[in-house]
C-alpha cells in the first residue's frame, strides 16, 4: 500500500533521512518510532510530500507519489497531527468538513458524514456539532482531530503524535478507542510517537528508526523479544518482559476452574480443595460469587455461608484483558491464579501465574 | 446569527448617524448656539459651504485615501508574509514607518507640483500617512496565525491561497480590522490639512478661523469632525466585534 525506497532527506549538510525502505501494507498500523531527530516526522511528512524527500520515491498503492499533485495526495490521505490544528474560528462540523468540502460534497452527504464520525469518536451530535475549538476539552479537540482526518474515509491516515498532547488518563482511553475504531476501519495508518508503550499498545508493526536510518521493523513481540541490536534492546529498556506480556491477551491462558455450585455440598467443596486448597464459588446462572478454602469450610453447615465474597470486580479478570493486567492483579492480590469472567459475568476460567512466567521466560528467549 | 446585542449596537449607532445628518442639515442650530457663545463675531458659519457640504467633502477624503490604504496596505501586508515576499518585510516596514514619521504637509508641498492643488495630493498625503497601522497589524495578524495551523490546512490538501482565505485571513481579521480602524480615526483629523490646498472639508472653516482668528469657525470644524471620528470609529469596532462573537457565540 506505502512503500519508501531509498528515501533521503537531507536540510544542508545534515542528513534527516537516510536511505530509508519501508513498506506498510493495507490495513496495517505502522508506528515509527525512535529518539528525537531519528527522523521519524520528517519521514512522515513525505509520505504527504509536506516534505519533499532529496531523493528516493514513495508509492502509493504502486503509483510514485512524486507524480500526483500534492494537493490531490493530501486529501486523499488522512491527517492528524499531535496540536490537533482545529481551525479556531471555525465550528466543530466546519472542521471536519474541510476535506470533503475540498472534494466537492453535497452539503447534505457531509452533514450526515459528519454526525457519523461524531458517534465513532462517541461525542454526542447535538452537543458538539456547533462548539468552538476552544470550548472542547484537550481530549475532545483530538477526537474531533481524529474525525477531521477521517472525514472523507481515506484509506489512509498520518498521524503525528495523535495523543500526545493530552494527560495520562485521557491518552489511554484515546488509545483504546483509536483501537476499537481501528478493529472496524482497517485503515492503513502510520502513526509516529516517542511513546514505546503507545507504540507496543497500537501497532501491528514498529519501525524503529534512529539518525535516519530504520534500525528494525517488526512486529511488537519480536522487536521486545529479539532486538535487532544494542541500539534497539536499549530503546525497548529492561522492562520489556512486562511490556511483551501487555501484548497477550489472556484468552490462550485461561485454564478450566475447578468450581462448586454456592448451593452444592461442603464434602464435595472440601473434597475439591483437597487437591488445589481452594475453590470457585458459582450461582445458578455460573456467575462468580466468591470463592471457599479449607478454613472458610471447617464447621461450615453450608457453602453459602462459608464463602469469602470479594468485590468481583477486584478478584476476577475479564477475557479481554491483558497478561500484563493478569499478573498485576495477581501481584496486587497476593494470589498464584484468578479468576476470569465472561461479558455476563460467568466464569470462564483461570489464569496461573505459573503460565505467566512460561509466556515471560519464552520471550526472554 | 446576530446576538441582541450585536443588534443592539447597531441599532444606537444607526440612531446616532441619522441625528448627526440631522444636526449638520440644520444650520440654524448651529448659528444660534454659535451667536449666543460668540455675539462679538459678525459671522459665525464659515460662507465656503454648507456644513453639509463641508463633512461630504471630509467623509470623501478620508474614504478615497482610506479605501486606497486598506487596498493597498492589506494586500501589500499579506504579500510580505508569503514565501515569495517574505524578504521584503524589513523594507516594507521601514517605508510604511517612514511615510508615518514623513509630516503628511511635506508629502502636500513636495506633490503639489507633480499633481496640482486638491483632492489628489490630499489623499496621497493622507494615504501615505495611514498605510503604517494597516500595513503593520496585518502583518501582526497573520502572524498570530500558528504554523500547526498552517500545517493542518496544507496537510489536509489546501492550497496555499485556499489557505489563506480560509485561514489566516479569518483567524487575522480582527487584528487588521483593528489596525484599520485606527489608521481611518487618524485619518479623519489628518484630512483637515486638505484644506490648506483647496481640497476642502472640514479643514476649511478650521484654517479660516484661525487666518480670521473667529473661534465660531474653528468649533464649525472641530466638533462635527470630533463626531465624525465617534461614530466611524463605533462603526468599525462593531464590525471587529462581529469577527469577534463569531468565535465567541
Amino acid at each position: 500500500m506505502i512503500r519508501l525506497e531509498q528515501v533521503i532527506k537531507l536540510y544542508g549538510e545534515t542528513t534527516a533521512v537516510d536511505g530509508l525502505s519501508l513498506e506498510v501494507t493495507r490495513g496495517e498500523v505502522c508506528v515509527l518510532i525512535g529518539p528525537s531527530g531519528c527522523g521519524k516526522t520528517t519521514t512522515l511528512r513525505m509520505v504527504n510530500r509536506l516534505i519533499e524527500p532529496t531523493s528516493g520515491s514513495i508509492f502509493i498503492d504502486g503509483e510514485d507519489t512524486s507524480r500526483i499533485r500534492s494537493e490531490k495526495l493530501r486529501q486523499s490521505i488522512g491527517y492528524a497531527i499531535q496540536s490537533v490544528g482545529l481551525f479556531p474560528h471555525m465550528t466543530v462540523a466546519a472542521n471536519i468538513a474541510v476535506v470533503p468540502e475540498l472534494l466537492h460534497w453535497e452539503k447534505q452527504s457531509i452533514a450526515t458524514r459528519t454526525e457519523e464520525l461524531l458517534g465513532l469518536v462517541g461525542l454526542p451530535y447535538a452537543e458538539y456539532v456547533g462548539k468552538f475549538p476552544h470550548q472542547l476539552s484537550g481530549g475532545e479537540a483530538q477526537r474531533i482531530g481524529v474525525a477531521r482526518a477521517l472525514a472523507a474515509d481515506p484509506p489512509m491516515l498520518l498521524m503525528d503524535e495523535p495523543f500526545g498532547a493530552v494527560d495520562p488518563l485521557t491518552r489511554e482511553r484515546l488509545q483504546a478507542q483509536f483501537v476499537r475504531i481501528q478493529q472496524d476501519l482497517r485503515k492503513t495508518v502510520i502513526l509516529v510517537t516517542h511513546d514505546l508503550d503507545e507504540a507496543i499498545r497500537l501497532a501491528d508493526r514498529i519501525a524503529i528508526m534512529e539518525a535516519g536510518r530504520l534500525v528494525q521493523h517488526d512486529t511488537p513481540e519480536t522487536i521486545l523479544s529479539r532486538p535487532a541490536n544494542k541500539f534497539v534492546h536499549d530503546f525497548v529498556g529492561t522492562d520489556r518482559a512486562l511490556k511483551r506480556l501487555s501484548r497477550i491477551g489472556i484468552t490462550d491462558f485461561v485454564k478450566p476452574a475447578v468450581f462448586v455450585h454456592v448451593d452444592g455440598s461442603v464434602e464435595a467443596a472440601i473434597l475439591a480443595c483437597s487437591e488445589c486448597s481452594w475453590v470457585w464459588v458459582v450461582d445458578d446462572a455460573n456467575r462468580l460469587v466468591g470463592w471457599v478454602d479449607r478454613n472458610s469450610l471447617s464447621g461450615a453447615s453450608s457453602v453459602r455461608d462459608s464463602v469469602v465474597r470479594g468485590d468481583t470486580e477486584e478478584i476476577a479478570l475479564a477475557n479481554t484483558a491483558t497478561l500484563r493486567e493478569a499478573l498485576s492483579r495477581m501481584l496486587g492480590q497476593g494470589l498464584r491464579s484468578i479468576p476470569v469472567i465472561d461479558e455476563g459475568w460467568r466464569l470462564a476460567g483461570q489464569v496461573e501465574l505459573g503460565d505467566i512466567e512460561t509466556a515471560t521466560s519464552e520471550a526472554r528467549d | 446569527m446576530m446576538r441582541t446585542g450585536q443588534a443592539r449596537r447597531w441599532l444606537v449607532l444607526g440612531i446616532l448617524v441619522a441625528a448627526f445628518i440631522v444636526l449638520i442639515t440644520n444650520e440654524q442650530w448651529w448659528e444660534a448656539v454659535f451667536r449666543s457663545l460668540f455675539p462679538e463675531e459678525s459671522r459665525v458659519l464659515h460662507p465656503r459651504a454648507s456644513l453639509f457640504v463641508l463633512v461630504g467633502e471630509h467623509v470623501l477624503l478620508v474614504l478615497y485615501s482610506s479605501s486606497l490604504t486598506v487596498l493597498i496596505g492589506v494586500p501589500l501586508g499579506i504579500w510580505v508574509t508569503r514565501p515569495g515576499g517574505r524578504s521584503f518585510l524589513p523594507i516594507v516596514s521601514d517605508l510604511t514607518s517612514f511615510g508615518q514619521t514623513f509630516p503628511p504637509v511635506a508629502v502636500l508641498a513636495l506633490a503639489v507640483p507633480m499633481l496640482g492643488f486638491g483632492l489628489q495630493p490630499t489623499v496621497l498625503a493622507l494615504f501615505l500617512y495611514g498605510l503604517l497601522p494597516v500595513v503593520r497589524n496585518t502583518i501582526a495578524g497573520i502572524g498570530t496565525v500558528s504554523p500547526d495551523l498552517v500545517d493542518a490546512a496544507h496537510g489536509m490538501g489546501m492550497t496555499r491561497a485556499r489557505t489563506l482565505v480560509r485561514v489566516e485571513i479569518p483567524i487575522a481579521a480582527s487584528v487588521i480590522l483593528a489596525g484599520v480602524r485606527i489608521s481611518v480615526v487618524i485619518n479623519i483629523g489628518t484630512a483637515m490639512i486638505g484644506a490648506v490646498i483647496g481640497a476642502g472639508g472640514l479643514g476649511s472653516p478650521i484654517i479660516a478661523g484661525l487666518v480670521q482668528d473667529n473661534l465660531a469657525y474653528i468649533l464649525e470644524g472641530a466638533v462635527p469632525a470630533a463626531i465624525l471620528s465617534i461614530l466611524v470609529d463605533q462603526f468599525l469596532g462593531n464590525i471587529e466585534r462581529n469577527f469577534f462573537h463569531e468565535m465567541d457565540r
